[in-house]
């Protein structure tokens, strides 16, 4: 019991969760953070009971990524807590701000091979942006208040907090304190666009490179009112995918990198200027370094010092807030020769949807859910051919409602991070676009949708292999196809059917509108089963340590 | 391999060498010596790092500044190192 001031440990973090606006939380409980569960009990912050621990973390991803909002994730120790460490990783790699919390066990017993103790403070140094141990309870308020902090401010990142049992039991009294910002990090100086400038006036084929940076720094009015003012050719990579669009922007060209447009790529191997924004030079977008926009200086607008010249020398560095700083570039540039040249490649190199037979072509499908969604639909992928072919595919109107593994490429992702998406847009569609190698990695997530009866669309691409390591076993393998056969799958109707949820099964052309109609028109939680062939592959498709415009095309 | 002397200021928090060393080797440096001590004053840390790599030394400078609880990371290549006796003095929570 707390009276006004007085707390436990464990009462005390939900008071605090509360203050920061945090209302849903996803997690497990187990023994060494039974107290923050018995205190759960009496508070009003509501949790989301998963499955798996990796399945709160991505529901917290979810959750975070389809709003801008800090994710809460919470574990028991030991495995507990290294069932999470898989998400805090792909929250790294993505700057995705969550902040987990884990059980560990007495501070007596810590440090002797106690029941379920694992160093998680330890194993938290190379997949956090930063993490707390907090050994005595008058901490705990400061350090969550921290957390949050950290969690949201400059790059943002997962932040972890692992709380022994006896903290979380000890009494404590609220210090009330101020919401407290990150220590030691000085404000970056106003940026100086002078050099920028003068190299964006006197480009020829100047090329916008629009990264993921700039959805989470809430810029996308002002990059789009860039990218309109300058008419200067765009590109994105696969987390920039939203800010941007061919609907109101007849210069761009959509993704590039290793299954970027051809438009895109070509367009970028000829760029005599690089404007990248929030977007940080990754290897899936570069393809041979050496080789890289290899005629174009760069201009480079990021929150992150330690982005600027990581992978590219940057002539002209703008670091910190895209928002502010992304106008100071905006004129009006004389490049008209080069939008006529963009224009051809984007007509000359347009996706085609003609498929012989009677099979049903992925692409096809996505590009149908794409159009005949509800305005403002989530969607979530999990990693591989299938997660390709919707960036490719489908359209989004904005970063928010295109959340898939990014930087760490993690399986498995899909399902529950479509469930932290739906618990934080109730009113909003959230569809899963998952392939049959991932929906097996966390399927058991299917209980927590059908537990809060959350109407997620689920639509499974299923060619029962792991088909891009199949793609890859191909053509740079031999054909040695090692372990990437997967057709001895469930039946996913039947096992659908078992957790409650309405499915269905579709191997023609002919069924995919009905289907599709159906599943969008169902209420509640729906799993499309897609058949595909499974020889089908993902291009183009930029070979590994090759230039990007050396792309392999379907034949 | 070139070789660099790294001066870091950090406030004396839990386990912040341990994220300095971790964030070195992840980097691709090798750590050559380490001396690091704390003014109990003003609790804070002083480390100073010989590292060796073939990769732009800027890259850890960065990397390493990026940590929240260090304040100044500088390259010194003019400190004197006691090679012969490291030390570790850094407080019981690091």
């Amino acid at each position: 019991m707390t009276t006004e001031n007085q707390f436990t440990g464990g009462s005390l973090l939900f008071d605090v969760l509360q203050q920061h606006g945090v209302n849903e939380v996803f997690g497990y409980p187990g023994g060494a953070i039974m107290p923050i569960y018995d205190a759960l009990y009496d508070s009003d912050v509501k949790h989301y009971l998963v499955r798996h621990e990796q399945g709160a973390a991505f529901s917290a991803i979810g959750y975070a990524r389809a709003t801008g909002k800090v994710g809460v994730c919470l574990a028991t120790s030991g495995p507990g807590a290294t069932n999470l460490i898989t998400g805090l990783a792909d929250a790294l790699a993505d700057s995705i701000p969550i902040v987990a919390i884990t059980g560990q066990v007495a501070t007596t017993a810590m440090g002797s091979d106690a029941f379920q103790e694992i160093d998680v403070f330890g194993l938290s140094l190379a997949c956090t942006k930063h993490s707390f141990q907090v050994r005595d309870v008058n901490d705990l308020e400061s350090v969550l208040h921290q957390a949050f902090a950290i969690a949201l401010e400059g790059r943002q990142g997962p932040v972890l907090v692992d709380i022994p049992k006896d903290v979380q039991l000890a009494a404590v009294q609220k210090q009330c304190l101020k919401v407290s910002t990150i220590p030691n990090k000085v404000k970056l100086p106003p940026a100086d666009v002078t050099k920028a400038l003068s190299l964006l006036t006197t480009a020829r084929k100047p090329i916008l490179y629009v990264g993921g940076g700039v959805g989470m720094a809430n810029a996308i009015d002002e990059v789009r009112s860039f990218a309109k003012e300058t008419g200067m050719p765009s590109v994105s990579t696969l987390k920039g995918l939203g800010a941007l669009s061919s609907d109101d922007n007849p210069y761009y060209l959509g993704m590039l990198g290793m299954h970027g447009t051809k438009a895109a790529n070509i367009a970028v191997q000829e760029c005599d200027l690089l404007v990248a924004v929030g977007a940080r030079f990754d290897d899936r977008v570069t393809g041979k370094l050496t080789e890289f926009a290899p005629n174009a200086r760069i201009i480079h607008f990021d929150i992150d010092t330690a982005e600027i010249n990581k992978r590219r020398f940057a002539d002209a560095p703008i670091l910190g807030d895209l928002k502010a700083n992304v106008p100071l570039l905006s004129c009006q540039l004389e490049i008209e020769e080069w939008q006529n040249k963009i224009v051809e490649m984007k007509q000359d190199f347009g996706w085609q949807y003609d498929h012989p037979g009677q099979g049903i072509f992925a692409p096809s499908v996505l590009k149908e859910v794409s159009e005949k969604a509800p305005k403002n639909t989530c969607v979530t992928t999990d990693v591989g051919q299938h997660q390709m072919w919707a960036a490719q595919h489908m359209n989004f109107d904005d970063p928010h409602n295109f959340l898939t593994s990014g930087g760490m490429g993690t399986m498995g992702f899909g399902l529950p991070a479509a469930i932290g998406a739906q618990v934080s847009r109730p009113n909003d569609m959230v569809i899963a676009v998952t392939g049959d190698g991932s929906f097996m990695m966390n399927i058991q997530e299917l209980g927590t949708i059908k537990r809060f009866n959350l109407p997620v669309k689920v639509v499974l691409i299923d060619n029962e292999k792991l088909g891009m390591v199949r793609q890859w076993q191909d053509l740079f393998f031999q054909g040695r196809l090692s372990e990437t056969d997967l057709s001895d799958n469930p039946d996913f109707v039947m096992l659908a059917n078992a957790f409650g949820i309405k499915a269905k099964q579709i191997t023609t052309k002919a069924e995919v509108s009905d289907a599709i109609a159906e599943m969008i028109d169902h209420d509640g939680p729906y799993v499309l089963q897609v058949c595909i062939d499974a020889l089908d592959n993902v291009w183009p498709l930029v070979p590994p340590e090759t230039a990007n415009d050396k792309m392999m095309e379907s034949t | 391999m070139n070789q660099y002397q790294l001066i870091i200021m950090a406030d004396d928090k839990q386990v912040v060498l341990e994220r300095i060393l971790q964030v070195t080797r992840y980097r691709g440096f090798l750590i050559n010596g380490i001396s690091a001590e704390v003014n109990t004053g003003t609790k804070v840390a002083t480390i100073i790092m010989q590292v060796s790599s073939e990769r732009p030394i800027e890259l850890l400078v960065d990397q390493v500044n990026k940590l929240i609880d260090i304040k100044s990371v500088s390259v010194d290549n003019s400190v004197a190192f006691e090679n012969s006796a490291t030390l570790l003095k850094l407080s019981t929570q690091n």
